[in-house]
């Protein structure tokens, strides 16, 4: 079976993740209600798939199963991310699977194969596994969406999701169609060599319709403006560690497969051939989608008095920052912003979801009044992620948004970089209001203070230490990511 | 023939006419039932009375709107049908081709029938199959 290039080692994390995921779900099939079991082996499974991961980083480029599959630093640090993600969301579903009374070996099953989608969606090398890793994906996430049922929100974030997820991954279908009718291929790598030369009046019209289609398919995915409308209403509704799992590792995977397409597959060659043809198209979309998002993602944020809504049109914003990033066709600096992201923000879902107790009662900012002093851990490690997310320096969020900024500056792209620096001053109005009400606003009635759980605290402890080692001695990860850009030019030449 | 030359060369030179058929196919469909229901329309007798209309011309009286609210098992067992359903679609080309695939093919197959068990048993132990 050597020609269809079988090589188990190289889908490793995502056997591990799918084996864990099974054994989960059989164990809570068994013997239901073992929250401490499942989420141990759970969390084991997503550190054993990083290992898995970290095996292969040695490989450089290379192709497995008939190349639908690939293997190089890119996808090797973005399942890293997303690893690091889901291992965070298990901290930060701890306490909540007690207070909702819901079954955990499912929850964890659930968010074990949407990492499975994930990480095949950033290893995929054709558009068929790209497409079948997002709706692996997206079906885990519906289901974990609608997780309290007898919610109304729940259940109406999970409807609206479901909908507008089917009604894009139509469009990636449909694109995906086009591209094939244009090139007769959906093996990324074929492609990239079939549009680096000229092609027939038609095939550049199917193309087009073809990269559009998938424009808007992702556009909704990575939530940009103009298809951003559910993230709020979807971000709002959905359980808060659901919400905070939506939020991070399914855009980082979302990311990874536009960066992979777009700025990979049909880069600006300089030479006449289609992909120019494209590039000139794709890049003004793409720089309009930026823009947009950017500005309404943070002037909309301003107006906002639910804290779920408010880091939905924050994670708007932020997703217009790491277009700025596929625009420069640095993947590293966004597979860098990615994690940075990630790390900040699970740390403020964290602390919303604590706050926020059974039934996300608690979400309006006006009742982080008084927060401040009265339990300090958990009002300064959320003014530090909120701190971290406006970007200001000493912080990940920093480094993050220069780095970006940097690489977008020296690739030709000044004006996006003044709007993004201008809208990150806007953004600092929003989240530090949140800080001044926790700090200098009295509350109403006085509140009980919140129990921590270990679990929360181990979230913690993770997302601060990253948040300030990534801030300020983020030479080591530059390193690393560097040699893996390095790595891969050389294998694309 | 002086037309026919340049049209066919038209085609040949650009693949994308190989779809041409296609769109064809699409006018004949669309145009296929049209054309058989009007003439239809024009040469049948149409005397239409009480029980004619009716839904069921032979049979038992409607009794109520069939939008009705069924209960969610149906479905259940509908999707519990789908795993039976997709294993004997994929174990047919299987068990054509099993000399070719030999050991490995077992595996595979083993692998994949252990997946599709494992969702049937899941759903077994959480009660799908108790109607009450």
């Amino acid at each position: 079976m050597e020609s269809l290039g079988i090589n188990y080692r190289a889908i490793g994390p995502e056997l591990v993740l799918t084996v864990t995921g099974v054994l989960v779900m059989l164990l809570e099939a068994f013997s239901p209600g073992k929250k401490v079991r499942d989420g141990i082996l759970a969390a084991a499974g997503i550190v054993l798939a990083g290992v898995a991961a970290l095996a292969l980083w040695e490989e450089g480029p290379v192709t497995a199963f008939s190349r639908m599959v690939i293997v190089d630093g890119f996808r090797v640090f973005f399942t890293l991310v997303i690893l690091l993600g889901t291992l965070l969301t298990i901290f930060v579903s701890w306490g909540f699977l007690d207070e909702e009374r819901i079954p955990p070996g499912e929850y964890f099953a659930l968010l074990l194969f949407g990492a499975v989608g994930m990480t095949l969606l950033v290893a995929g090398n054709d558009l068929m596994i790209l497409f079948l890793a997002l709706e692996t994906i997206t079906i885990a996430t519906y289901v974990l969406a609608g997780y309290r049922r007898e919610d109304l929100r729940s259940t109406e974030s999970a409807l609206k999701y479901f909908l507008l997820g089917a009604f894009s991954s139509a469009f990636l279908l449909y694109g995906i169609a086009l591209l094939y009718g244009a090139t007769r291929t959906t093996n990324l790598a074929e492609m990239a060599r079939v549009v680096s030369g000229p092609l027939g009046q038609a095939e550049i019209v199917l193309l087009m319709a073809g990269a559009a289609m998938l424009l808007i398919g992702f556009g909704f995915k990575v939530t940009t403006v103009p298809f951003h409308v559910w993230t709020p209403d979807v971000y709002e509704g959905a359980p808060t560690p659901v919400t905070a799992f939506l939020s991070t590792a399914p855009k980082a995977a979302g990311f990874a497969a536009f960066l992979r397409v777009f700025s990979l597959t049909f880069p600006p060659l300089g030479i006449e051939s289609a992909a120019d043809q494209l590039a000139s198209h794709w890049v003004a979309a793409v720089t309009a989608m930026s823009i947009l998002s950017m500005t309404f993602g943070n002037f909309i944020a301003i107006a906002q008095t639910n804290i779920k809504r408010m880091l939905a049109y924050s994670s708007i914003a932020h997703a217009g920052y790491v277009l700025i990033g596929v625009l420069a066709r640095d993947w590293a600096a966004v597979a860098f912003y990615m994690l940075v992201y990630t790390i900040m923000n699970l740390g403020c879902f964290a602390i919303v979801a604590l706050w926020a107790r059974r039934g996300d009662e608690r979400v309006l900012i006006a009742e982080y009044a008084g927060l401040g002093f009265r339990q300090p851990l958990l009002s300064f490690p959320l003014a530090i992620f909120l701190v971290s997310l406006a970007g200001f320096p000493g912080t990940a969020g920093f480094v993050a948004k220069f780095w970006l900024f940097k690489s977008a500056w020296g690739a030709g792209f000044p004006e996006l970089v003044i709007i993004g620096v201008l809208m990150t001053v806007v953004s600092v109005y929003y989240y530090l209001y949140v800080v001044i009400v926790m700090f200098f606003r009295e509350p109403k009635e006085e509140v009980p203070r919140v129990p921590l759980s270990r679990a929360f605290v181990a979230a913690m402890v993770v997302a601060l230490v990253g948040v300030f080692y990534l801030g300020l001695l983020p030479t080591r990860v530059f390193a690393v990511l560097n040699t893996a850009q390095n790595l891969l030019a050389i294998g694309q030449r | 023939m002086l037309m026919k030359a340049p049209m066919m060369l038209f085609l040949q030179t650009d693949p994308i006419y190989g779809y041409l058929p296609i769109v064809v196919l699409l006018f004949l469909a669309a145009l296929f039932p049209a054309l058989v229901l009007g003439i239809g329309r024009l040469l049948r007798p149409m005397k239409p009375e009480a029980p004619k209309l009716s839904p069921y011309e032979c049979g038992v009286d409607p009794i109520l709107d069939a939008r009705e609210r069924f209960s969610v098992r149906y479905y259940i067992i509908a999707m519990l049908f789908l795993i039976f359903d997709v294993e004997t679609v994929f174990l047919f080309p299987w068990a054509v081709i099993y000399d070719k695939l030999a050991l490995f093919g077992l595996i595979e197959m083993a692998i994949f029938l252990g997946l599709l068990i494992v969702g049937y048993y899941y759903a077994w132990r959480k009660g799908a199959l108790e109607w009450t």
